[in-house]
C-alpha cells in the first residue's frame, strides 16, 4: 500500500489530483492558489527542520552532560542578559521570516478584486450539489444548472475512484478566472478541491465567494469538508477542467439539452 | 475575455481593470447578440459548433481554418468581420459569451451575499425608475442572475409579488 502511494508520488508521470491510500504530502497543483501553499509549506518546512535539529541538540546535550553522574554540583546561573536578548530576538525575526510569505499568499488568496470571466454556483444539499451556470440565462429560469450525485460504492466503472467519482462533474474551462459561488440549501456544507487550494464553507443563508483559475485541463477530486450529515462522507467533488472552446461547446450543449 | 484567454501575466492578472469597461461592453453587445441568435436559427447544429469554435479561440490555426471554412459555407456577414476586425471582435460575437459580473469594489469580501442582494434591488430599482424594458437595466439583471443562486432568487420574487420584500425597491 505504502509502496504504491510512493510508486504515484515518484514513479509515475501522471499528476495526483485525487486522494490515495496513505498519501503524505499535498495533491498536485493545479491552480497559481495551490502551488502557492505548497511552496510556503515548504518554505516553512525548512524553519521547522532548522529548530528542530537545534532545540534536540540542545535537548540530548544537556541531558548527555548534566545528569547527576558527571556533574553532580549543579550551577546556579538563573540569569543571563546576553541570552535573553538572543532568545528572544533569534525566535522574533524567524516568525517573521515566516509571516512574510504567509501573508503575501493569504492576501493574494483572496482574489476578489480580480474580474472573473464565469460564474459558477455550487449549492450544497443533503446529500449532493447543485451547480448553476447562470451567465447565460435570459430571465430568471435557470437554463443551465445540473445536480451532481456520487456514483454509490457498488457502482463504480473501471478505473472510477471509490466514493470520489459523481454522475455530473462540473465543467470549467481552464486557464480561465472562476468566480465560484458557494452556498447551500439546507445545512452548512464545504466546497474543497485540493488540487486548487480551495475550500470554501457553504454557510446557510450567505452566499461565499471562491476564485480560482485552473492551470491545466484535467480531472480534478473532492470531498464535502463540513459535516453535513448521514451522507457526509459520500457528496464529493469532481471538477472537469477543459479549454475554452471545448467549455464553450459544452455549454452549448447542454442548452440545447435543457432547454429541449 | 480576451485577457482571459491568453493566460496573462501575473502583473496583468492583479492589475485592476477599467471599472466602466464591462458596462460600456454590456451595452454594444446588445446587437450583436441579437445577431448571432438570428444566425444560430437559420443553421444547421454542425455549424453552430464551427460558430461556437471561431468566437471562443481565435488564436490557433486550427480554428482559423474553420473560421475560414465557416466564411465559405455561409456566406454571412458574422463570419466575414471574424477575419477581417481585431480578436476582441470576434470573442463577443458569439451565443456563448464567456462574461460575468464583474468584481465589484463595494464588496471585496469572501463574503458576497449583500452583492448578489444589491444587484437584485438594483436591478428593480433601475426597471422601477425607468420601465419594463430598459435596456440599461438587463445588464443588472445579467449581474444578479449570475451572483444569487436561483433559490434566493425565486423566494424574493415571491416576496416582491406578496410585498413583502425586505429591500429599498
Amino acid at each position: 500500500m505504502i509502496l504504491r502511494s510512493l510508486e504515484c508520488r515518484f514513479l509515475t508521470i501522471a499528476l495526483c489530483d485525487a486522494a490515495e491510500p496513505w498519501q503524505l504530502g499535498s495533491q498536485d497543483a493545479a491552480t497559481p492558489m495551490m502551488q502557492g501553499i505548497i511552496d510556503l509549506h515548504h518554505d516553512i518546512f525548512f524553519f521547522l527542520i532548522l529548530i528542530l535539529v537545534f532545540v534536540s541538540r540542545m535537548l540530548v546535550r544537556a541531558l548527555w552532560h548534566f545528569n547527576e553522574q558527571t556533574n553532580p554540583i549543579p550551577q546556579r546561573i538563573v540569569h543571563g542578559t546576553t541570552i535573553e536578548i538572543i532568545r528572544t530576538i533569534f525566535p522574533s525575526v524567524i516568525l517573521l521570516f515566516i509571516a512574510i510569505p504567509s501573508f503575501a499568499l493569504l492576501y493574494s488568496m483572496d482574489g476578489v478584486l480580480v474580474d472573473p470571466a464565469i460564474t459558477i454556483k455550487a449549492i450544497g444539499h443533503q446529500w449532493y450539489r447543485t451547480y448553476e451556470y447562470s451567465d447565460y440565462n435570459s430571465s430568471d429560469e435557470q437554463s443551465l444548472t445540473f445536480d451532481s450525485y456520487t456514483i454509490p460504492e457498488d457502482d463504480p466503472e473501471l478505473g472510477q475512484s471509490r466514493l470520489l467519482e459523481v454522475d455530473n462533474r462540473v465543467v470549467v474551462p481552464a486557464k480561465t478566472h472562476l468566480r465560484m459561488i458557494v452556498t447551500p440549501a439546507d445545512v452548512p456544507h464545504s466546497w474543497a478541491v485540493p488540487s486548487s487550494g480551495v475550500k470554501c464553507d457553504a454557510v446557510p443563508g450567505r452566499s461565499n465567494l471562491t476564485s480560482i483559475s485552473v492551470q491545466r485541463e484535467g480531472v480534478y477530486y473532492g470531498q464535502c469538508s463540513e459535516i453535513c450529515g448521514t451522507n457526509h462522507a459520500f457528496t464529493p467533488i469532481v471538477v472537469e477542467a477543459v479549454t475554452l472552446k471545448d467549455y464553450a461547446d459544452w455549454v452549448s450543449n447542454q442548452l440545447i439539452l435543457q432547454t429541449n | 475575455m480576451a485577457a482571459e484567454a491568453k493566460a496573462p501575466s501575473l502583473a496583468e492578472e492583479y492589475s485592476l481593470p477599467p471599472q466602466e469597461a464591462p458596462v460600456e461592453k454590456a451595452v454594444e453587445d446588445k446587437p450583436q447578440e441579437a445577431e448571432s441568435i438570428a444566425v444560430t436559427n437559420d443553421e444547421t447544429p454542425q455549424a453552430d459548433e464551427t460558430a461556437t469554435a471561431v468566437e471562443v479561440n481565435p488564436e490557433t490555426s486550427e480554428v482559423q481554418e474553420v473560421a475560414d471554412k465557416s466564411e465559405v459555407e455561409d456566406t454571412n456577414p458574422a463570419a466575414e468581420e471574424t477575419t477581417e476586425t481585431a480578436e476582441e471582435e470576434a470573442e463577443e460575437k458569439p451565443e456563448i459569451k464567456i462574461e460575468t459580473a464583474p468584481a465589484d469594489f463595494r464588496f471585496p469580501t469572501t463574503n458576497q451575499t449583500r452583492h448578489c442582494f444589491t444587484r437584485y434591488v438594483e436591478y428593480h430599482r433601475c426597471v422601477a425608475a425607468k420601465g419594463e424594458d430598459a435596456p440599461e437595466c438587463d445588464k443588472f439583471a445579467k449581474y444578479y442572475r449570475s451572483l444569487c443562486p436561483g433559490e434566493w432568487v425565486e423566494r424574493w420574487n415571491e416576496q416582491r409579488e406578496n410585498g413583502t420584500f425586505p429591500g429599498p425597491l
